[in-house]
């Protein structure tokens, strides 16, 4: 089933497209350590509010400009003429852990000291914004997918019981879900993030909203899961298999399982966007990822000074337009597989 | 119907409906001029100096907090203290340009020989804002509730000279006679902190023991009539999360050289916004005339000026201190738990650990980033902007890690074999800093901290509480180990006794001691006494020279930096005189709307 | 009719008791008690305390103290504010109108935008006008709305055109009747556009699909074939029809709105139920926190309820249907 979507959505040229720039981004953020010159929390409070460090190309060699600091009362840096330092390539830097298990040392790129690489400038202590973006990749990004994984699993767990079993496991569980559905989401994100988040130490944020955001997700996917099933129940292979003494959990995972997928997927994807932008959101008001850790929301958060705007430091939106990208591509990915699985329509957008 | 407007010719109305809006709006109007009362003036009325203006404008400024009570008696805060001396006068007042203390309730006064007994003729011919007549009956009754322990207040402490209340007796309807325990010095500028408060209105509360709850953010709502005042301004409307609009007092004692009563303008509007951040975008669009703005945002907020008719004045060294403290209290909350963990305290009480902690602070890369090099280090705990009684000699702690390590090995701390710092017993270095939200600078100065600190292998975690949470928290609870906060500088040292004497209730790190705890902290003590016992000027600037002397080198308090201070106003105003210290609209009563240029 | 909206408030009844046990139970699950933060505030009198205490029974177990709760909000009673010293029903009742006339404002900014948009993108289908009011739809979908609204704060500053932010202006109650209610409209202009660019997308969408399908139905070709003027054609009969689900769609679409309102009027310094809950919850403000999800969750559920009479009432087949 999976070849034949994938074979679906190369036939398509949005498909094609959405699919490089989530590729494009997730690899990103599995490699981030590895991509970013410097730790998301590496200061330099000498280069504070650097403009993006302009690349010359010098004896086939990419050269990053010199700039100093000519006006600190207005952050204004000026590229010293003639002076450039080279980038070097897969040098060793400091020790991070991949994906926090194995150490490692080598970046991509790097600039010797003391000079700087600033491909997107860098914020109010130095820090570079390009390597954030990819730190902070890593927490928006991969939130929305095991929110998603964490949500799916429950929904059609709930809504997969709930339409093969009918009666009363049916009404109770689609009040449940109906109960949960009835409150608006954001009110109830920082409702439960009141409670939960004193019971947790601020670097453990990420948990919170993870959970957080899985335990209102679910319901929609129930729902509509719930659904589904009612109608698959009555098909005659569901029938067939009752018949034959098959358990109802196996007729769940062997046979309902398989004909939601592709459903299943849809709504997934459709749903993603939702968790990034709560996710965002959260951060953006001081509730969710807090430092020393960093989200493209919390990124935003500090941008939001007049000064930013006034001096035209226009590289700390790039959080915003980051999160764009991904929210647009994903829902156009989503509308390209509904298109494939659904053409009628019958998902609504979470 | 509903059909029909969502059709396409319902263009032409949305079209519409966008004029309407806008014309409407034009059509806005200004605020209709104030209908003054006329009153007779006081015998005593006092006359400015300035240029007689002419009257009308409303003034708009913005606070991020907002009143917590216009009580003087419960105010704690220096948000709500403002509000308050808007409407209510003290017996004395600092004039920020003259640089010393002149009449404002009182009209003159006479020190006796032996310095202890100050004898006070008041203003004759003041009346409240109600009309009544103000006399000495106020100004003892107002004393005589502060005093009383029914009642406890921030004065009490602050008008105890050597373990003695102030005596006050009244001598004729407009004389009040002070007496002191010991000669003090300051007492001409503390006696005017308090607001006098009108007998007539809290008479029946005081007695029947209900005096703190009268004055409350709830009377402001719904009843603002019933602040009485002398003050220049009473409080016209008041809404919580918004804004409070005050109007002229029409029984105000202040005129202009021509005979017309102050204040000039009609109305005074206060605007409360969230952050420091939404006040600046508030100026530099034009909706407020004044503003404090950060060093960083000067530059583009000076973009703006020629669109709004304002300018950005440069105020030189900000006249507060922000500084980052440890507890260092000791002794266990009331369910037993300890203030500070017993490890834990032994490095806050040790003098090195916190002088290690301050060399480890790279304030001077905090200088060049966060404030645009617009500030300097601050080594003291009176500010540089006060010239007077600033002490420029005082140990100096610039940033040399080094240094800080070489002092915590002094101490027997030492870096373990994953970089992080244990104590002699092997306790691994790591400590809770709090703080309050608010501001953009804050979280940069701590997370520069934060990661400065992990250089030495200390591990710090930092957490934003709400201000009033964090101020309940370091001066009531106790229960934290660091935490970062500043005070507003006063123009004369005796207004922050509180701070220095191991006593005071504002001596963060380890308030209202019965005894002093240490030897340091003794001879601080011994210091503000001496200082407050004579009369000679240029002796109590060496006694407070001294004492600056002690807190650099024991350092309780780890300080920051000190800021430029920047203020951005709008032109229109006249008879503004930026003082040195303390706030551009002192003179509010003056200030008028000049034409349009 | 009477019977419909009467079985709805009774299938309402249960949720909103849910709800209040859910958010009851929130807020036993935070650590300290409703007055916790409000018992270190030196200026709140202990007689406040004490009075509190008493009438929400705060010393006693949960259960009893939910059904004592619940007791006093069926009689109106929310509890105060210990920040702003006022009953709890005195904020909100400053705060919902605000809230609502922002939502309500920003559905019929959305549904002016896009159902001409819609209809138009359906009637020209698959040409260049298609395709780029569908990238529009798509990105005002997938910009976040924290960040449009601070764009939108800073192009206030900038251009000085529009307020900042906040509901009046300082010379609001010196203004006429008709001036205050052109500050409003002033300051509501750019909260509403940010919160309804959202929407758009939403409602285009479904409105250029509903309207494709009722293109290629019997009636219109009947019309045609009648010789009804196209214009008349389009948007007289079929959009009639093909608007229907976009009234339902409405309902759904309160509930992202009263949930995105908590952004907008964070950033925009709106003084509606978004930001009052956001700083209560700041500050612990528990009351007026319990008291503004319930809210929120009550005002969500009569906007769905609003969103099915308008469709009951504009679509006599499903009146007919919902027996």
């Amino acid at each position: 089933m999976l070849k034949h979507l994938f074979k679906e959505i190369t036939r398509r040229p949005m498909g094609v497209a959405c699919l490089a720039i989530l590729a494009f981004l997730y690899l990103g953020t599995i490699f981030s350590q590895f991509l970013a010159p410097y730790l998301p929390t590496d200061q330099d409070l000498a280069n504070a509010y650097h403009p993006p460090t302009r690349i010359v190309l010098e004896d086939w060699r990419p050269h990053v400009q010199v700039y100093e600091q000519v006006d600190p009362a207005a952050a204004r840096y000026e590229p010293v003429e003639g002076e450039t330092a080279p980038v070097n390539f897969f040098t060793a830097g400091e020790q991070y852990r991949f994906w926090g298990l194995v150490p490692a040392e080598m970046r991509l790129f790097q600039v010797e000291e003391p000079h700087r690489i600033y491909l997107l400038g860098s914020d109010g202590t130095g820090r570079d914004v390009f390597s954030r973006l990819l730190y902070g990749a890593q927490v928006s990004l991969s939130i929305g997918f095991i929110g998603i994984c964490i949500t799916m699993t429950l929904g059609f767990l709930v809504g997969g019981v709930a339409g093969y079993f009918g009666g009363k496991t049916d009404f109770l569980a689609m009040r449940l879900v109906e109960f949960i559905i009835a409150v608006p989401s954001l009110y109830l994100l920082i409702a439960l993030r009141g409670a939960l988040a004193e019971h947790f130490e601020p670097e453990q944020m990420y948990l919170v909203i993870v959970i957080i955001l899985s335990l209102i997700g679910w319901a929609g996917a129930a729902r509509i899961i719930r659904g589904m099933a009612l109608s698959l129940r009555q098909r005659p292979f569901v029938l067939a298999a009752e018949v034959m003494g098959q358990s109802s959990l196996r007729i769940l995972f062997r046979h309902f399982l398989p004909n939601l997928a592709s459903y299943l997927l849809v709504a997934a994807t459709l749903s993603i966007p939702a968790y990034i932008l709560a996710e965002a959101a959260l951060s953006f008001l001081g509730l969710g990822i807090q430092e020393p850790g960093t989200s493209w929301g919390l990124m935003l958060q500090q941008a939001q000074e007049l000064k930013v705007f006034t001096l035209n430091m226009w590289w700390l939106l790039t959080p915003g337009a980051a999160i764009f990208i991904t929210v647009i591509t994903f829902n156009m990915l989503g509308d390209v597989l509904r298109d494939i699985v659904d053409p009628r329509q019958q998902i609504v957008k979470r | 119907m509903l059909l029909k407007v969502i059709s396409y010719p319902y263009l032409a109305h949305l079209f519409t409906a966008f004029f309407l809006i806008f014309f409407l709006v034009s059509c806005k109007g200004d605020i209709p001029p104030l209908e003054r009362e006329e009153h007779d003036l006081p015998q005593d009325a006092e006359v400015s100096s300035t240029e007689p203006g002419n009257y009308g404008g409303v003034l708009v400024t913005a606070e991020s907090q907002q009143p917590r009570t216009f009580n003087p008696l419960v105010a704690e805060d220096a948000y709500s203290s403002e509000a308050i001396g808007r409407f209510l006068n003290g017996l004395t007042t600092y004039h920020p340009i003259k640089e010393k203390v002149v009449p404002e309730l009182a009209r003159s006064w006479e020190i006796s020989k032996d310095k202890r007994t100050i004898t006070m003729e008041l203003r004759r011919g003041v009346r409240w804002s109600d009309g009544e007549p103000f006399t000495a009956d106020d100004v003892i009754f107002t004393f005589k509730a502060l005093f009383d322990q029914r009642y406890p207040n921030r004065y009490m402490g602050q008008y105890t000279i050597a373990g003695e209340p102030i005596e006050f007796e009244k001598l004729d309807r407009y004389t009040v006679r002070f007496t002191t325990a010991r000669p003090y010095s300051p007492f001409l500028y503390v006696i005017g902190f308090i607001g006098i408060l009108p007998r007539h209105v809290h008479l029946e509360a005081y007695e029947q023991g209900e005096l703190l709850q009268q004055w409350s953010v709830r009377t402001a709502m719904h009843s603002p009539e019933e602040f009485v005042g002398t003050g220049p301004f009473r409080v016209r409307s008041f809404r919580p999360g918004q804004r409070i609009v005050y109007e002229p007092n029409p029984h105000y004692w202040r005129v202009d050289s021509q005979g017309q009563r102050l204040p000039y303008v009609d109305y005074l509007i206060t605007r409360y916004v969230q952050d420091r951040n939404t006040e600046t975008v508030l100026f530099a669009s034009g909706q407020i005339d004044i503003a404090s703005i950060t060093p960083g945002d000067v530059v583009g907020v000076r973009k703006n000026a020629p669109l709004h008719d304002y300018t950005v004045h440069h105020r030189g060294p900000a006249t507060g201190i922000r500084f980052l403290w440890f507890n260092q209290k000791p002794g266990e909350s009331e369910a037993g738990k300890p203030f500070v963990e017993p490890h834990k305290l032994e490095w806050f009480t040790s003098r090195k650990f916190r002088q290690a902690i301050l060399h480890g602070l790279d304030r001077e890369g905090l200088i060049q980033s966060v404030y645009f090099g617009r500030a300097e280090l601050l080594h003291s705990i009176i500010s540089p902007a006060n010239e007077r009684w600033h002490n420029p000699d005082v140990p100096r702690y610039p940033y040399d890690p080094d240094r800080a390590l070489e002092l915590l090995r002094e101490e027997g701390f030492e870096l373990d074999g994953n970089g992080d710092l244990v104590d002699s017993k092997g306790n691994q270095v790591s400590f809770q800093v709090y703080a309050s939200e608010g501001d953009d600078i804050t979280p940069q100065i701590l997370s520069t901290f934060r990661e400065n600190m992990r250089d030495l292998g200390i591990r710090v975690r930092i957490r934003y509480l709400d201000f009033g949470t964090l101020v309940a928290r370091v001066s009531r609870h106790f229960e934290y180990e660091g935490a970062m906060m500043g005070f507003t500088g006063g123009a004369d040292p005796s207004g922050g006794r509180a701070i220095y004497l191991s006593s005071g209730r504002l001596h963060l790190w380890n308030p209202e001691q019965e005894e002093p705890q240490t030897d340091w902290e003794a001879r601080i003590d011994e210091l503000v006494y001496a200082s407050e016992e004579t009369f000679d000027l240029e002796e109590r600037v060496g006694y407070v020279h001294q004492m600056q002397e002690v807190f650099s080198e024991e350092l309780p308090l780890l300080y920051l930096v000190t800021p430029h201070a920047y203020v951005g106003l709008k032109d229109r105003w006249e008879n503004v005189r930026i003082p040195a210290m303390g706030s551009v609209i002192w003179n509010i009563d003056e200030l008028y709307l000049g034409q349009e240029k | 009719m009477l019977s419909f909206i009467a079985r709805r408030f009774l299938t309402m009844i249960p949720l909103l008791l849910g709800i209040s046990v859910l958010v009851f139970i929130l807020m036993a699950i935070a650590p300290g008690d409703f007055l916790d933060v409000a018992r270190t505030q030196e200026d709140i009198p202990a007689e406040y305390i004490e009075r509190m205490e008493e009438e929400f029974a705060l010393g006693e177990p949960w259960h009893t103290r939910y059904f004592i709760w619940l007791g006093n909000v069926v009689q109106g009673n929310l509890g105060e504010s210990w920040i702003y010293r006022v009953p709890v029903t005195e904020l909100l009742w400053q705060r919902i109108p605000a809230t609502l006339v922002l939502s309500a404002l920003s559905i019929m900014f959305a549904l002016c935008v896009a159902i001409p948009m819609g209809v138009l993108a359906a009637i020209y289908k698959d040409s260049i006008f298609d395709r780029v009011s569908s990238m529009f739809a798509y990105a005002a979908l997938s910009i976040p709305e924290f960040f449009l609204a601070l764009l939108a704060v800073m192009f206030a500053a900038q251009t000085g055109w529009f307020p900042t932010g906040g509901l009046s202006s300082v010379e609001h109650e010196f203004m006429s009747f008709w001036g205050r209610m052109a500050d409003y409209a002033h300051h509501l202009v750019l909260p509403t556009i940010v919160l309804g660019m959202g929407s758009v997308a939403s409602y285009m969408r479904i409105m250029r699909a509903n309207f494709l399908d009722y293109i290629r139905s019997d009636f219109v070709t009947t019309a045609r074939a009648k010789g009804v003027a196209e214009g008349r054609v389009m948007f007289v009969h079929v959009l009639r029809n093909a608007i229907n689900p976009l009234v339902s769609a409405s309902g759904f679409i309160l509930a992202t709105l009263l949930s995105g309102s908590i952004l907008v009027e964070n950033v925009m310094n709106y003084p509606g139920l978004g930001q009052l809950i956001f700083e209560a919850l700041m500050r612990q403000d528990e009351f007026v926190v319990v008291a503004a999800v319930m809210m929120g969750c009550v005002m969500l559920m009569l906007g769905n309820l609003i969103a099915d009479l308008l469709l009951a009432w504009s679509d006599p087949r499903i009146r007919l249907e919902k027996n």
